[in-house]
C-alpha cells in the first residue's frame, strides 16, 4: 500500500468530515448541491464514529446532539432529516438507525472516558438525553418478534425492502449492539437496565443461531417476514430466507457482538471475499449482481471495503488488510471517495435495464450526468456520487486501526 | 376482490361513505381532518416529498392504489365522495384563508393534506397544497388561493406536475 497516499487520504477525509457537518450538527450524506444533501441517521452515525476515531470529539458530540433532538414522538428515527432536524424521509421504517445512534453514542461515551473512564466519561451528556435513549430502546423492542426474538424492519442498509423486509442481519446487529450500548451507559449513571440487558442477550442469541447457517458456514442476510407480529411466522405471506451472500453478513463482528476471530465470522468473511471481491476492478461489492438493483452500474463500494479491511487488521492479516485498504487508497480521486465504482460497460447495462423496464426515476438523471462527466469516465470507470461522506468516516476508522496495529508510533 | 389482510384501507373508505349518509359531508370532512391531525401528532414535525427549488412534490400518490381498487370494485366513485369534495371546495372559495385548504383530486387529498399541513405546522411552518392529479382520471385540481400565496401560477404548478402527481410548498409561518 502506498503509505504516503494513504496518509493524504486520511488527512483529507478528516477535512471532508469537518467541512460537511452543518452548523446545527448534522452530517450531510453528500455535500449540498449533490445527490444526498440531507442528514441520514445511518450515514450520520458512521460519520460520528469516524469523527471519534479521528479525534473530533466536539464534532461528534454536536452530531449526537443534533440527532438525539430529532427523534420522532414514537421513539423512531426517520430515514432522513433536513438540516433543522425536521423529518424529510420518503421511505418506510429503517430501524437500524435507532441501533446505530445508540451504538455511536455509546462509542462517544467510552471515548470521553478512555483510560480514565470513571473520572472523565461524559455522564452529564448521557443523563441529559436519557429520556431519548429510553425511547430509542423501547422503540426497538416494540419491533421485536416474540416468537423468534428478532427485530423486524422494512428497510435496512441497502434500503431495499424486496430483499430486507423482515428480520435482517444488519438491522438486528445494529439494534442489539445499540441496546448493549444503552445498558453500559445506563449502568454508568446508576439506572436499572437489567431488563434491557436480558433483551439484548436474547436478541444476540437469536442472531447467532437463527441467522447463522452451519451448512453454509455463514451468517445469512434475512428471514423475510411481512408483518412483525405474525404468529406463527411460518404462515406469514413473505415467509422465506434470503441466503445470498451479502457484505453485511459481517455485521455480528462489526457491531462487536462476536469476536473478529470467532469461527462463524472467519468463515462468513471468507464467503464474502470469495463471492463479492470484484474480479475485474477489485474492491468489495455489496451483494450479488443478479439482484438487479445496481444504480449506476454494479460495482464495489468503498465503505464496505474499509469495513472488511478492519476485519483483516483485527485478525493480524496484514496482506489482506493492505489489499483492501490499498484498493480504497488507489481508487480515491483527488483524495475523495465515491459511493461506489463501476465500469462503463456495467453502467450502460444498468441504464439499459432500467430504461427498458421503465423504472429509471427522474432523480437519477443528475447522477447519470455527473458520472459520465467525471474524469474517471475516460479511464473506463463510473464514479457514482463523489464525494460520499460515509466512506471517508469508514476510511478514518480503518486507517487508524491499521496504523495502530501495523505501524504504531 | 377484497382480501382480509388488505381490508383496512377499504374499510376506511367505506366508513367515509357511511358517515356522509349519517352526518353529512361537512361533519365527515371534519372527521377526516381530525384523523389526519392525530396521525400527524404521532409522527411529529416534518416535511414530505422530494424538494426542488423550494417546491415539494410526490412522484406517486401513496393512496392511489387503494382508491383505484376501491372504485374498481364498486364500479363507480361513490357520490358521497363528491359530496365532501364539493362541500370543501365551496368552503375554500368562500374562505379568506382559502390557501389553508387542500387542492382535491380525490377524497384522500383531504386526509393527506391535514396530516401533511399539521406536521409542517409542528415544524414551525405551514404547507400550501398547490395542485394534484387524479389517479382515476385526467382531472387536475388546483388551489388557486394557495398558488397565489406561493407567488406562483398554474403554469408553474403544471411544470412540476409533469413529473409528479402532487405539488405543495413549505411556507414560513411568519410570512402569513
Amino acid at each position: 500500500m502506498n503509505q504516503i497516499e494513504a496518509l493524504k487520504l486520511y488527512e483529507n477525509s478528516i477535512k471532508i468530515l469537518k467541512k460537511n457537518q452543518h452548523e446545527k450538527g448534522g452530517y450531510y450524506a453528500s455535500p449540498p448541491g449533490t445527490r444526498y444533501p440531507f442528514i441520514y441517521p445511518r450515514d450520520h452515525s458512521i460519520d460520528i464514529l469516524g469523527a471519534i476515531a479521528g479525534g473530533l470529539m466536539d464534532e461528534a458530540k454536536k452530531g449526537l446532539e443534533f440527532m438525539l433532538k430529532s427523534q420522532k414522538p414514537s421513539g423512531e428515527f426517520s430515514q432522513r432529516y433536513d438540516v433543522d432536524g425536521n423529518d424529510a424521509s420518503y421511505k418506510d421504517l429503517q430501524i437500524d438507525g435507532n441501533g446505530l445512534i445508540l451504538f455511536s453514542l455509546g462509542k462517544y461515551f467510552e471515548a470521553t472516558g478512555g483510560s480514565f473512564f470513571e473520572e472523565m466519561a461524559d455522564r452529564e451528556f448521557v443523563l441529559e438525553h436519557w429520556d431519548t435513549i429510553e425511547k430509542t430502546v423501547e422503540f426497538i423492542l416494540m419491533n421485536k418478534n416474540e416468537e423468534v426474538d428478532l427485530i423486524h424492519t422494512i428497510n435496512s442498509i441497502h434500503e431495499y425492502p424486496a430483499y430486507e423486509h423482515g428480520f435482517e442481519i444488519y438491522a438486528n446487529c445494529a439494534c442489539c449492539a445499540g441496546i448493549f450500548a444503552a445498558v453500559k451507559m445506563g449502568q454508568a449513571i446508576d439506572k436499572d437496565v437489567s431488563k434491557w440487558e436480558s433483551e439484548a442477550e436474547t436478541i444476540k442469541n437469536a442472531i447467532l443461531t437463527r441467522m447463522y447457517s452451519p451448512r453454509r458456514r455463514s451468517f445469512i442476510k434475512c428471514i423475510r417476514v411481512k408483518d412483525k407480529k405474525s404468529n406463527p411466522i411460518g404462515y406469514d405471506a413473505f415467509a422465506s430466507s434470503v441466503i445470498d451472500v451479502d457484505v453485511v453478513e459481517y455485521s455480528p463482528a462489526y457491531f462487536e457482538l462476536i469476536a473478529e476471530y470467532d469461527v462463524k465470522n472467519i468463515s462468513t468473511v471468507k464467503r464474502i471475499h470469495e463471492q463479492l471481491w470484484d474480479k475485474e476492478i477489485g474492491g468489495l461489492n455489496r451483494y450479488p449482481e443478479l439482484w438487479g438493483r445496481n444504480n449506476g452500474g454494479y460495482g464495489p463500494w468503498c465503505h464496505f471495503t474499509c469495513q472488511l479491511a478492519n476485519h483483516y487488521t483485527a485478525i493480524d492479516n496484514k496482506d489482506m488488510a493492505e489489499m483492501y485498504l490499498g484498493w480504497v487508497v488507489e481508487m480515491a480521486h483527488n483524495y475523495q471517495l465515491p459511493e461506489h465504482i463501476s465500469t462503463i460497460e456495467r453502467f450502460e447495462m444498468w441504464l439499459e435495464d432500467y430504461t427498458n423496464a421503465k423504472i429509471l426515476r427522474d432523480s437519477k438523471m443528475t447522477m447519470i450526468e455527473n458520472t459520465r462527466n467525471h474524469p474517471k469516465w475516460k479511464y473506463g470507470l463510473a464514479y457514482v456520487t463523489i464525494p460520499l461522506i460515509w466512506p471517508h468516516a469508514e476510511y478514518i476508522r480503518a486507517y487508524v486501526n491499521y496504523m495502530d496495529k501495523f505501524h504504531p508510533q | 376482490m377484497i382480501r382480509l389482510s388488505s381490508m383496512m384501507p377499504k374499510a376506511f373508505l367505506m366508513g367515509i361513505v357511511k358517515l356522509v349518509d349519517m352526518i353529512g359531508p361537512e361533519e365527515t370532512d371534519k372527521w377526516i381532518i381530525s384523523i389526519g391531525k392525530k396521525l400527524g401528532d404521532r409522527e411529529g414535525p416534518g416535511f414530505e416529498g422530494a424538494r426542488e427549488d423550494g417546491i415539494n412534490y410526490m412522484p406517486i400518490c401513496p393512496f392511489a392504489n387503494e382508491l383505484v381498487e376501491f372504485v374498481e370494485i364498486d364500479g363507480e366513485r361513490p357520490p358521497q365522495f363528491m359530496d365532501i369534495i364539493k362541500s370543501t371546495n365551496k368552503r375554500r372559495e368562500q374562505s379568506d384563508r382559502g390557501w389553508e385548504f387542500p387542492a382535491i383530486s380525490n377524497i384522500f387529498c383531504i386526509f393527506h393534506h391535514s396530516y401533511r399541513k399539521h406536521r409542517a405546522e409542528m415544524a414551525g411552518n405551514t404547507m400550501l397544497h398547490l395542485g394534484c392529479k387524479s389517479p382515476l382520471s385526467s382531472m387536475v385540481a388546483y388551489n388557486d388561493k394557495a398558488i397565489e400565496k406561493a407567488g406562483m401560477s398554474r403554469d408553474d404548478v403544471d411544470k412540476v406536475l409533469e413529473k409528479s402527481i402532487c405539488v405543495f410548498k413549505v411556507q414560513e409561518s411568519k410570512t402569513e
